[in-house]
């Protein structure tokens, strides 16, 4: 009796190791085909970052600037779109499938890197901004609110990288209309 | 006699007169030396040392990274940023839309600085932080690249070193929205922490 016991204990774990093995490989496939067709929805479209409206918040320009280059610099590095342009890029007009990012500041606290380092639990910097993909008619395809903020480590203009890189991994994790999709419902509002 | 007295008398006269020539002599030399020393002066400052100013590029300066140590100069109608040896990166001047200048306070030291202040017992790393800030300028300048893209760059400066910057900027012609009146100061660190 007591032979058996180590026995059974070998088999639940070899039972428990193949369980494993054979599970992973679903999953990955499972994701991996879901990247897939995100991608190649939301690759055929090209994005048009606006400058950041500051809204009724007094944010400093330096903040409202480095949100707009880490947005792009985000955005470049998900490689969902075909092309991301800056406000005012006049390779625009000539692309036809494009989406216009607006960013509107709705939230922000200013916190102190000094007292970061101080306290640990006090000090921080948070931002809060409204996202908005829309197309060139207004249409709005994708609405999110996205926070960003540095609590212990790093200087002030961190929180923006940090509200950056959410707002691309939203964009990217949310599933996109194909440009074709959007033309044919923008033609039967018209 | 007389002839000795006459020739002591002119000797003397002789030798009384060539000091004197020679001291005016030496008047008129300085006097030139001090006029052409001032008058070198005067140009110099009428034509002001080319600014060169070391600068830490925080991010959004077209074609370089982000955190680059470098300077800024003026070359002809350009801005340009040069980081050591490499390739300077220029801007038009008339391309500047717009600057603004603010400040930072930033912890010194680095990442050094960071694992010393964890090394100290009993918390005393935090006593540290308090002492261990730097206040520094930011200018950032929106600027338009050749297809009318709008960019942000933000630059790190030395206190004071801001003003000077934005100053010969506008004094070369660049595009500054806010009156000369109005503070262009903005303060986008070590604000007390307050929702707005």
């Amino acid at each position: 009796m007591k032979a058996n016991k180590p026995v059974s204990f070998f088999v639940l774990v070899m039972l428990i190791v193949a369980m494993c093995a054979a599970h992973p490989p679903q999953v990955c496939a499972q994701t991996a085909a879901g990247k897939s067709s995100t991608n190649s929805s939301a690759a055929q479209w090209s994005v048009q970052v606006d400058r950041v409206d500051a809204g009724d918040v007094n944010l400093a320009s330096s903040f409202q600037f480095a949100i707009y280059e880490r947005i792009l610099d985000e955005l470049i590095k998900t490689k969902r779109f075909k092309q991301v342009l800056r406000d005012g890029d006049r390779n625009a007009v000539d692309v036809f499938d494009l989406l216009i990012l607006k960013t509107t500041v709705q939230k922000y606290t200013a916190g102190s890197e000094t007292q970061r380092a101080v306290t640990t639990i006090s000090g921080a910097t948070k931002l809060r901004v409204q996202t908005q993909l829309c197309t060139r008619d207004g249409q709005v395809i994708l609405e999110r609110t996205v926070n960003g903020s540095v609590r212990f480590l790093g200087s002030n203009l961190r929180a923006t990288h940090n509200l950056a890189r959410n707002v691309a991994k939203t964009i990217k994790q949310s599933s996109l209309p194909g440009p074709s999709l959007s033309a044919s419902a923008q033609g039967g509002q018209l | 006699m007389n002839q000795t007295a006459v020739l002591w008398y002119r000797t003397s006269d002789a030798h009384f007169l060539k000091p004197r020539s020679t001291v005016a002599f030496l008047l008129l030399l300085i006097s030139c030396g001090v006029a052409s020393l001032a008058q070198n002066v005067g140009q110099r400052t009428n034509s002001p040392a080319p600014l060169n100013i070391r600068t830490t590029h925080l991010l959004g300066f077209e074609d370089v990274s982000n955190n680059a140590n470098g300077t800024l100069s003026f070359k002809g109608d350009a801005l340009q940023f040069q980081k050591g040896d490499k390739a300077a990166v220029q801007v038009k001047i008339s391309s500047v839309q717009d600057v603004f200048l603010g400040d930072q306070s930033k912890e010194v030291g680095g990442l050094p600085m960071t694992l010393g202040k964890a090394a100290v017992p009993f918390g005393g790393g935090r006593a540290i932080s308090l002492f261990a800030h730097k206040k520094y300028d930011t200018i950032t300048l929106e600027y338009v690249d050749k297809n009318g893209g709008v960019h942000g760059a933000i630059f790190l400066l030395q206190k004071t070193q801001g003003e000077v910057l934005r100053n010969e900027l506008v004094a070369r012609g660049a595009h500054v929205s806010q009156s000369e009146g109005e503070s262009t100061k903005q303060r986008t660190a070590e604000v007390p922490s307050e929702g707005k």
